[in-house]
């Protein structure tokens, strides 16, 4: 059984389109990470500023600066330090961004002219205890995983895909003529697409952390979400989570994702006789619930949320109410992905050692 | 060991492929002989157990193959007409690929894999990927992959194809030397690599069994009906299609020997001849080729 799974895995990852689809997965990675990067900008509010790593240094150092649990006289010292000394002309000051810090306090404690609201850190978040810091590295990783993950999703479809209905195309009947041709045989198939469809989601997790580590360093792994500025849906997420917190969630929904579209793939793979139908038909599937229009205010979307292609859209599924004692409800995403394996991986093999050759 | 069929059918919506097949096959060389749609393909698919029968049964030593699985499958190889191979594998991968497959350990895969490649002639090329072999190459290594398992039921589909002349020896003088206390069964359209080979010759027409044999027996019946007359070049084409003609062979400018099927002598000079397999093979199918 191991050497056949080792033979699926080979056959999988010496196909041609897969590699290029790998690499560009990769690729799409770094791009898109140091594009994020390079785009940074901050205003200290005296006399610094800059973009890229100039940028990130001076969020990390008013990061530093405020570091700490979220108080009201925090609140009042950075309305102070970041205090506007121009004039607006009518523009809303929650949207004014001269750093990711004072975005972040402006959103929530200016008013339209940028002075305090007269908001209270309990009037904003309640009784949350909310832990500040450096969180724009992590937030921006956040946001490009969910760009990321959503093509991993679509390369873990061109890998599958072929799975079996490339088998179809000749080797079949000679795979099904062989002794373990109709069990351990299939077997290997399913394990190895699960194998394969794990370590490139590992691969992409890993590469991505990484090169976020490079460029941002590890501060704000342990800073609330919530006071995230405003360039960031993640502040949305209702729950005081820590930016940790979300990256393991996105990572986790990214295996769940990946999981469930492997054997959605499968089933599919196994019901189509060519390649190129499994490959069109699969990512149709994934894409669909992208055309329907449901929020996650909806209370349909307590259940459409749980299909694989939110998995990676996983701020909406994380906005869902929680299960209960900080658990999300995005960890329902896990015997959904088994579900998905487990009906693709049973039924594709039966429709596969099943068919007849013609 | 025994394989019996029982009233083997094998219907595709109208059209019936294989009709109330009753063969039963021990030990021994089968040349399966048939025009083209004659049921040849369908037959062995039903054999190999990857087409299910419309109705009848098959049985190995008297014991239906649906419920024998890995046991029966462990007993077989197989090389279809028409099969593919994973374009990036090299030859040696894929043989120890379909060994795996066929439940062989490491080591002896290995070792029944070069011993294979060398077989067929291409244990030079092992490591080349398949992608860059010839029809002929390929074909080879289909022929190996059918054998990796030591077979006792070999199923060979057109295995011939393909081939050129010295490869279709060393392919005749391959499966004589395997095919002792085994079942061999071979299709093909050369009807001499049947002749060299085949113990038993098989003759299906329109999804039927029409005869079954060894070569001198089955030739017998057109024995007294081959003919061969001498007639001028230039009207020898005329006369080949007048007639059923196996042979047309010019012996100088002007004149031609024709070799002829008929019950009595198509021409005055007619001479009859020791009828071969070939003869026989146009005396059924003369007409019958769909393609």
């Amino acid at each position: 059984m191991k050497k056949l799974i080792e033979f699926e895995l080979k056959k999988i990852f010496s196909k041609r389109l897969s590699l290029i689809v790998l690499i560009g997965l990769l690729v799409y990675s770094a791009l898109t990470a140091l594009s994020t990067y390079n785009n940074k900008y901050a205003f200290d509010g005296k006399s610094a500023d800059g973009s890229g790593k100039a940028a990130v240094e001076i969020d990390k150092a008013l990061g530093a600066r405020y570091e700490g649990i979220l108080t009201d006289e925090k609140v009042q010292q950075m309305m102070e330090d970041f205090a506007l000394t121009y004039d607006l002309h009518g523009l809303n000051a929650a949207y004014i961004y001269q750093n990711a810090m004072q975005s972040a306090v402006f959103a929530r404690f200016a008013d339209m002219d940028g002075h305090w609201n007269g908001l209270s850190v309990s009037d904003v978040f309640g009784d949350e205890e909310i832990r500040i810091g450096y969180v724009d590295g992590w937030l921006s990783t956040s946001k490009n995983l969910v760009r990321v993950f959503m093509v991993l999703a679509l390369a873990v479809i061109v890998m599958t895909a072929p799975v079996f209905s490339g088998e179809y195309e000749g080797v079949d009947n000679l795979i099904l003529t062989s002794k373990y041709g109709k069990t351990k045989g299939t077997a290997a198939k399913v394990a190895a697409s699960v194998i394969a469809a794990l370590l490139v989601t590992a691969l992409t997790a890993a590469f991505n952390l990484i090169l976020a580590v490079v460029l941002y360093g590890k501060s704000g792994w342990d800073c609330s979400i919530l006071f995230a500025s405003s360039d960031y849906v993640e502040g949305f997420i209702p729950f005081n989570i820590t930016c940790g917190t979300l990256i393991r969630y996105q990572v986790l929904l990214a295996f769940t994702c990946t999981l469930s579209v492997t054997g959605m793939t499968l089933l599919i793979s196994a019901a189509s006789k060519k390649q190129i139908v499994a490959f069109v038909a699969s990512m149709a599937l994934f894409l669909f619930p992208a055309l329907l229009p449901l929020t996650e205010t909806n209370p349909l979307f307590r259940y459409v949320g749980l299909l694989p292609f939110y998995h990676v859209q996983a701020i909406s599924l994380l906005s869902v109410e929680q299960i209960g004692s900080g658990i999300l409800y995005g960890v329902w995403a896990v015997p959904v992905a088994a579900v998905f394996v487990g009906i693709g991986g049973v039924v594709s093999s039966r429709i596969f050692l099943k068919h007849q050759i013609v | 060991m025994e394989l019996k069929t029982l009233e083997l059918t094998k219907k595709f919506g109208h059209k019936t492929a294989v009709k109330e097949v009753n063969i039963t096959l021990s030990n021994g060389v089968y040349g399966l002989l048939g025009a083209n749609g004659a049921g040849k393909t369908t037959l062995m698919r039903l054999l190999c157990n990857i087409q299910n029968p419309t109705s009848g049964t098959i049985l190995l030593n008297g014991r239906n193959i649906e419920g024998l699985g890995e046991r029966y499958r462990n007993l077989l190889g197989y090389l279809p007409q028409n099969f593919c191979y994973y374009p990036d594998f090299t030859a040696f991968n894929f043989l120890c690929y379909i060994a795996a497959l066929k439940g062989l350990d490491e080591r002896k895969a290995k070792n029944r894999a070069e011993e294979l490649l060398e077989a067929v002639g291409l244990l030079s090329e092992k490591k080349q990927k398949i992608k860059t072999f010839s029809g002929g190459m390929k074909q080879r290594l289909g022929i190996a992959q059918a054998m990796l398992n030591d077979p006792r039921i070999l199923i060979l589909d057109e295995p011939t194809a393909g081939l050129d002349p010295k490869e279709r020896v060393r392919f005749r003088n391959l499966i004589s030397a395997f095919s002792k206390e085994r079942i061999v069964i071979l299709s093909t359209h050369i009807v001499s690599d049947v002749e060299f080979i085949a113990e038993e010759i098989i003759m299906m027409k329109s999804g039927r069994i029409v005869h079954l044999g060894n070569p001198q027996k089955i030739t017998a019946e057109i024995n007294g009906k081959v003919w061969e007359c001498m007639v001028p070049a230039s009207c020898a084409e005329q006369y080949a299609a007048a007639y059923n003609t196996s042979n047309l062979r010019n012996i100088s400018d002007h004149q031609a020997v024709l070799r002829i099927i008929a019950d009595g002598p198509p021409l005055k000079n007619a001479v009859k001849v020791q009828p071969t397999l070939e003869d026989l093979y146009l005396f059924y199918f003369k007409g019958d080729e769909r393609q």
